[in-house]
């Protein structure tokens, strides 16, 4: 068990003008993760602290913070793998709502322009074995071989966590960028074999502040905890968005 | 002008994807012979002499398709786009995404330049 000095950012818009830090005293279990010394502050110190938190195990994406200047989930890092002083700020990038607590607003937005859903320019009629065994009106699956799936998977493992837009130089420059995880998840459903929604997305993709915007630095893959690997998708988008940009280009009624 | 950039973004990204491809294939492939192999003496330096340089760039293919000319333009022209790319890039991660229109102008105006200027002299080869 060792005292740490634990530095959170606090704001509580009604007494404050702008955000300031405030220190606490946590003596650390050797297996705890900044998230336990957090909830520590919260149960044991200064129940006004305010922070989002769930699962405890990496898969809700709700304890995304600044650890030391970097985007980290805070269930996923020991806060023994940092000395004596952690300083634990809301995620950058974000408007603050309260202490560590963020603005989702935006990014939520982002998410639903890129239309993230299965678009079909018609539904496949029911299987009629199908139909009749079920008894009633059942519509048609669409099967999907293990190679298809392979394609879009890793786009599809994101926890909606935002350190990438933490980390992502052109979301600190232009705010209204769509960013890493908006991006991946586009492209995921691009990749999607029972997916039609390719030109509408790639058209998307095409507008201002979105794939183009992107200037490679890579920040997001390299802070992104589920190894999704979002500059991949966003480098892959761009081509994709190219190669409808020359058909459309050369067949500009798709070819009909 | 951004949107005007925004417009033939697709053509410009494309030439800065080939171009990256060619600056790491073939321009290592070039530093490491010219500066390295041959002053190790493990290539004898005649094998760049203006005769064969010659011959390699106004070869031709079924002596119809200039390949020596076309990679060489390649070569030059590419990598020009992906670099004004880059720097336009660079320029917006340094805080300068309000002048982005008038930089990207200037930039690719510059490498426009440089194709043209290029793509003549290789064709008077």
């Amino acid at each position: 068990m060792a005292d740490k000095t634990i530095v959170i950012t606090r704001f509580d818009p009604d007494k404050d003008q702008a955000p300031r830090k405030q220190e606490y005293k946590v003596p650390c279990e050797p297996d705890w993760k900044v998230l336990d010394a957090i909830n520590f502050i919260k149960d044991e110190l200064d129940g006004s602290v305010a922070h989002r938190w769930s699962c405890r195990m990496a898969v809700c994406g709700s304890c995304g913070m600044m650890v030391n200047g970097e985007p980290k989930l805070t269930c996923k890092t020991s806060i023994n793998d940092y000395g004596d002083r952690v300083d634990i700020e809301p995620l950058a990038n974000f408007p603050i709502v309260r202490d560590l607590v963020v603005d989702l607003d935006g990014f939520m937005h982002k998410f639903q322009s890129v239309k993230p859903w299965i678009i079909r320019a018609k539904e496949k009629a029911a299987d009629p074995i199908a139909a009749r065994a079920a008894l009633h009106p059942v519509k048609g699956t669409y099967s999907q071989s293990a190679d298809q799936l392979a394609t879009f998977k890793q786009f599809s493992m994101c926890i909606n966590c935002m350190l990438c837009y933490a980390a992502c130089p052109v979301v600190a420059n232009e705010p209204e960028f769509l960013g890493p995880a908006a991006i991946a998840l586009g492209h995921r459903y691009n990749m999607d074999s029972r997916d039609e929604g390719q030109g509408e997305r790639n058209e998307i993709f095409r507008g201002e502040g979105t794939v183009f915007s992107c200037s490679y630095a890579n920040e997001c893959s390299e802070v992104c905890p589920k190894n999704v690997d979002p500059a991949a998708a966003v480098n892959q988008a761009k081509f994709g968005a190219v190669i409808d940009w020359a058909k459309n280009l050369v067949l500009p009624r798709g070819g009909a | 002008m951004r949107a005007f950039l925004l417009k033939i973004e697709p053509l410009i990204w494309l030439m800065f994807g080939q171009g990256i491809l060619i600056g790491t294939m073939l321009l290592t492939g070039w530093i490491l012979v010219v500066g390295l192999l041959i002053p190790l003496g493990m290539v004898d330096a005649s094998a760049l002499s203006y005769d064969r340089a010659y011959a390699l760039a106004t070869a031709s293919l079924f002596g119809v398709i200039p390949v020596g000319k076309l990679v060489l333009a390649a070569l030059l022209v590419l990598p020009l786009w992906k670099g004004a790319h880059h720097v336009r890039s660079l320029h917006v991660d340094f805080g300068g995404a309000e002048r982005d229109g008038i930089v990207g102008m200037l930039l690719y105006g510059v490498a426009l330049v440089g194709s043209i200027v290029g793509i003549l002299a290789v064709v008077g080869l």
